[in-house]
C-alpha cells in the first residue's frame, strides 16, 4: 500500500473538479479576469466564514503578509517579532518591507512561546506575527494581551490554518490583520497560488484595495505607488467551490489526527504534542517527535509512506539569516524539534485503511 | 481548456512542467538564453531591477507617459524614478535627453516600448554603455516587437513582459515573464520568485513568492503558437487605419528598423481631443486614452514635486492622444466603423 503525502491527484478526482471547470468556462466567456465578480464573491464569503469585515484577495499568502505589514506602515528600522520554526515566507515578508525579523522560541505545541515574547520587545518593535503553525491556533489571548500592554500590532499568520479556531473564535479574527494562503496543499486552496488579507479596520482595507491594484483610485488616477498583487479571478472561481468543503475537510483531518494520536499513544519513542481542548487545530501538518528520526523516515519511505520534515533547519540557521546575528543555541526548543520532528500524511483524502497501515508501521518500526 | 485539464491531471500546480516549457519557448521566441515566468508584469520589473542591485537611494531613469507600474516598480524598491521626456514621433524615451538625466546615483535605465512600438534603443544603449548602467526594457506592451531585427526584451540586460489578458500574448489572468542572457541574473531570479529557496529546506536570501501559475503557463503555451498570426492581423488593421486616417490625425509610423505590434493604436488629435473621444464613444467605438495623466502628475508622484511642463512632450501628448480599439478578431465592418467614426467627427467640424 502507498500512503501519499501529496494528494492532489485525489483532490482533483473529486466531485468538485467538473463543476469548477464549468465555472472556469463561464468565466472565460465573460472575460472578466481582473478582480472579476468571483473575487468579490470570495472576499464576501471568506469574511463571513471568519467573522471579519474586510477580506482582500491577494496573489499569494506571502503577498498577504507583506500587504498586512505595509498597511500598518511597518518598514525600514522597525522590528517584527515572529517564531523561529515557521515557513520562510513569514521572515521573507518582514524583510520584504524593509523591517528586521526578531525570532522567538517555540513551545511543545510548535507554536510561538507566548511567555518569551516580552523579552524580545525593544523600542523598535512594531508588531508581533504569531503563526498558527501546523494549523494550531497560537495562544491568542496571551499574545493579544502582551501586544496591548506594549502598544504593538498583531498580524496573524494564518497561512496554514483556515478553519482553525480558539474557543470557537476563528483564527484571523484576533489580530489587527491576518494573512491566509490558498496553496494547493491546504484545505482552503486554489489551483495555483492565492492568498487573502483580512481585517476589521476600514482604513487598512481601503489602503489594501488600492495598493494591491497599482494604487489606482480609478483607471486614470494613481493615488499611491502600488503593485499588482491581485487574487486571480480564475483562482477565486476555484476557491468559491472549495469554500463549501473546508469545514468537512478540516473535520476529517481532525478525525484522522485523533486516530493517529490514539494509535501511537503507547509508543514511548514517539512524543505527541499536548492537544488543548479550546483550540480547534486544522491539522495542516500532523507532526510528531520521535527517536531515530532518520531511520524512521527511511523505513516509512521503504513502506511507501510519504513522511516529511517541516522543517529540518530553523529560520535563524538559514543562510538568509546570516546578517541577523543569531547562533545555534539561541532557540533550544526549536533546534531540538528540528532534529526529531516528522510530519505524517494526515490529509482529508486518506482512507481509514491507509491511516491504520501508517500507524501500524510506525509502531512496527519501534518494536522491531 | 484541454491544456488546463492536463495540468489538473498531473496536479503540479506550483512551478509545474508547463512553466519551464513556456519559459523555454518564450526565450527562444525572443532570442534570449533564458526566460523566467513570474506572477505579473509589475513583479517582472521589480525583480529584474532588484536583481541588478537597485535599492534605496538609487535613481532609475524611465519615461513619464507609461502605465504607472514603470515608475511604481522603481519607487517600491526605495529608489527614485527620474523621468526623461518622450519624442513626438514614437512617443518613447527621447535618447537626446537621456544623458542629462544620468547622475552618479543612476542604477538602471528602463526604456518603455509604449503601445508596441520599440524605443530607439541604439542611442539609449550607447549612453548606458558609456556610463556602465544596465538597461531593463519595459516591454510590457511589446511582445513580438522588433528593433533592427532583434526582439524587444532581448536588447538590454533584461526585458520585462506583462501577459495580462489584454496583451497580444496573454494569459487568462495575471502573468509576466523576464528574459535575459545574463546567467547570474537568471539563477538569482529563479530563487527570488520562489521565497529565495535554493532547495526545499534551504533559504539563500529572504524573498517573496511571485511565481507564474502553472495553469497560466499552460494557457500561454497555446497562445504563443498564435502570437505571430495575431500580430499580423493587428498590423493589417493598423495599415487600414493609417491609410484611412492619415489626412486627419497623427498616426503611428514605423521608423526604419522598427516593427510595431500595435498593442494599442494611438492617434494624435491636435484639437478637440475630448470632443472626438466623446463622439467615438457615442457611436459605440470604444476608444480610450493611454494615459490621460502622465505619471509625473499622478497624486502618487507628489513627493517628486514635478510641474506638468517638466516633460512638455509627455504633457502635450496626454491631452491629445486617443487609443482606437484594435484586436485580431475585429471584423471588416468594425474596422470601417472605427475609421468612419473619426472621419465623421471631422466632417461635422467642417474639415
Amino acid at each position: 500500500m502507498r500512503v501519499p503525502y501529496n494528494y492532489l491527484d485525489r483532490q482533483f478526482g473529486s466531485v468538485e473538479t467538473e463543476a469548477i471547470l464549468d465555472d472556469i468556462r463561464a468565466l472565460v466567456r465573460t472575460g472578466e479576469f481582473t478582480i472579476g465578480p468571483p473575487v468579490l464573491e470570495f472576499e464576501r464569503r471568506l469574511g463571513s466564514m471568519i467573522g471579519v469585515k474586510h477580506v482582500v484577495g491577494t496573489n499569494t499568502g506571502t503577498d498577504a503578509l507583506i500587504l498586512a505589514l505595509k498597511a500598518l506602515d511597518i518598514g525600514r528600522g522597525d522590528e517584527v517579532i515572529t517564531q523561529v520554526n515557521t515557513f520562510y515566507a513569514t521572515a521573507g515578508a518582514i524583510v520584504a518591507v524593509g523591517a528586521r525579523p526578531v525570532f522567538v522560541d517555540v513551545d511543545d505545541q510548535y507554536a510561538i512561546d507566548a511567555r518569551k515574547i516580552e523579552a524580545a520587545i525593544t523600542a523598535r518593535t512594531k508588531a508581533i506575527i504569531p503563526v498558527h503553525w501546523t494549523g494550531l491556533p497560537a495562544d491568542m489571548p496571551t499574545i493579544m494581551e502582551v501586544a496591548r500592554r506594549h502598544g504593538l500590532y498583531v498580524v496573524e499568520d494564518a497561512c496554514a490554518a483556515a478553519g482553525a479556531a480558539y474557543d470557537g473564535k476563528p483564527v484571523g479574527s484576533f489580530g489587527h490583520l491576518a494573512a491566509f494562503s490558498m496553496h494547493p496543499l491546504k484545505p482552503l486552496h486554489v489551483w495555483g497560488d492565492g492568498g487573502a488579507v483580512v481585517t476589521g479596520d476600514d482604513r487598512a482595507a481601503r489602503w489594501l484595495r488600492l495598493y494591491r491594484n497599482h494604487g489606482m483610485v480609478n483607471r486614470d488616477e494613481i493615488e499611491i505607488w502600488g503593485i499588482n498583487q491581485r487574487l486571480q479571478t480564475l483562482q477565486a472561481v476555484v476557491a468559491n467551490r472549495v469554500l463549501d468543503r473546508v469545514r468537512d475537510w478540516v473535520d476529517r483531518r481532525i478525525e484522522i489526527a485523533r486516530r493517529i494520536d490514539a494509535g501511537l499513544a503507547d509508543t514511548p519513542q514517539v512524543r505527541l504534542p499536548p492537544r488543548p481542548l479550546q483550540r480547534r487545530n486544522a491539522f495542516q501538518l500532523y507532526i510528531i517527535r520521535c527517536e531515530q528520526r532518520e531511520e524512521l523516515l527511511k523505513y516509512l519511505a521503504s513502506e511507501q509512506i510519504e513522511a516529511k520534515v517541516h522543517y529540518p533547519v530553523p529560520l535563524h540557521l538559514q543562510p538568509a539569516a546570516r546578517d541577523l546575528g543569531y547562533r545555534r543555541g539561541d532557540f533550544p526548543a526549536a533546534e531540538a524539534q528540528a532534529e526529531d520532528i516528522v510530519t505524517l500524511p494526515g490529509h482529508q483524502f486518506l482512507t481509514d485503511i491507509e491511516v491504520e497501515y501508517m500507524i501500524d508501521h510506525v509502531r512496527r518500526f519501534y518494536r522491531r | 481548456m484541454t491544456a488546463i485539464e492536463k495540468v489538473i491531471d498531473h496536479g503540479i500546480y506550483i512551478l509545474g512542467p508547463e512553466v519551464q516549457d513556456f519559459e523555454k519557448r518564450f526565450a527562444s521566441y525572443c532570442g534570449t538564453r533564458f526566460a523566467v515566468g513570474v506572477a505579473d508584469g509589475t513583479s517582472a520589473l521589480i525583480l529584474a531591477l532588484q536583481g541588478l542591485g537597485v535599492g534605496p537611494g538609487d535613481e532609475v531613469i524611465t519615461a513619464p507617459n507609461s502605465f504607472a507600474a514603470s515608475a511604481s516598480s522603481i519607487a517600491l524598491l526605495g529608489a527614485t524614478p527620474r523621468f526623461v521626456d518622450v519624442r513626438r514621433q514614437d512617443m518613447n524615451m527621447d535618447p537626446a535627453l537621456l544623458e542629462r538625466a544620468v547622475s552618479a546615483r543612476t542604477k538602471a535605465i528602463v526604456p518603455v516600448h509604449l503601445a508596441g512600438l520599440p524605443a530607439d534603443m541604439e542611442p539609449i544603449l550607447k549612453v548606458a554603455e558609456r556610463y556602465r548602467i544596465p538597461v531593463v526594457e519595459d516591454a510590457a506592451q511589446a511582445v513580438g516587437t522588433t528593433y533592427h531585427g532583434k526582439r524587444t526584451g532581448a536588447l538590454g540586460q533584461a526585458g520585462c513582459f506583462s501577459l495580462h489578458p489584454l496583451k497580444n500574448l496573454h494569459a487568462i489572468g495575471d502573468a509576466g515573464v523576464i528574459v535575459t542572457d545574463d546567467e547570474h541574473l537568471y539563477t538569482w531570479l529563479l530563487k527570488a520568485r520562489n521565497h529565495g529557496l535554493r532547495t526545499r529546506d534551504e533559504v539563500e536570501f529572504w524573498s517573496r513568492n511571485t511565481r507564474l501559475d502553472t495553469l497560466q503557463a499552460a494557457v500561454l503555451i497555446v497562445m504563443l503558437e498564435h502570437l505571430d498570426e495575431w500580430i499580423e492581423e493587428r498590423r493589417e488593421i493598423a495599415a487600414q487605419f493609417r491609410t484611412g486616417l492619415r489626412d486627419l490625425v497623427g498616426v503611428p509610423e514605423e521608423a526604419p528598423g522598427s516593427f510595431h505590434t500595435y498593442q494599442t493604436f494611438v492617434i494624435v488629435a491636435e484639437h478637440h481631443r475630448n470632443a472626438l473621444l466623446d463622439h467615438l464613444q457615442r457611436r459605440g467605438v470604444d476608444a480610450k486614452v493611454h494615459y490621460p495623466v502622465p505619471i509625473h502628475m499622478q497624486p502618487a508622484a507628489r513627493g517628486l514635486a514635478h510641474e506638468p511642463d517638466d516633460f512638455p512632450m509627455a504633457h502635450w501628448l496626454a491631452d491629445r492622444i486617443i487609443s482606437l480599439p484594435i484586436y485580431a478578431e475585429m471584423t471588416s465592418e468594425q474596422r470601417a466603423a472605427v475609421i468612419e467614426g473619426v472621419r465623421s467627427f471631422y466632417k461635422g467640424m467642417g474639415a
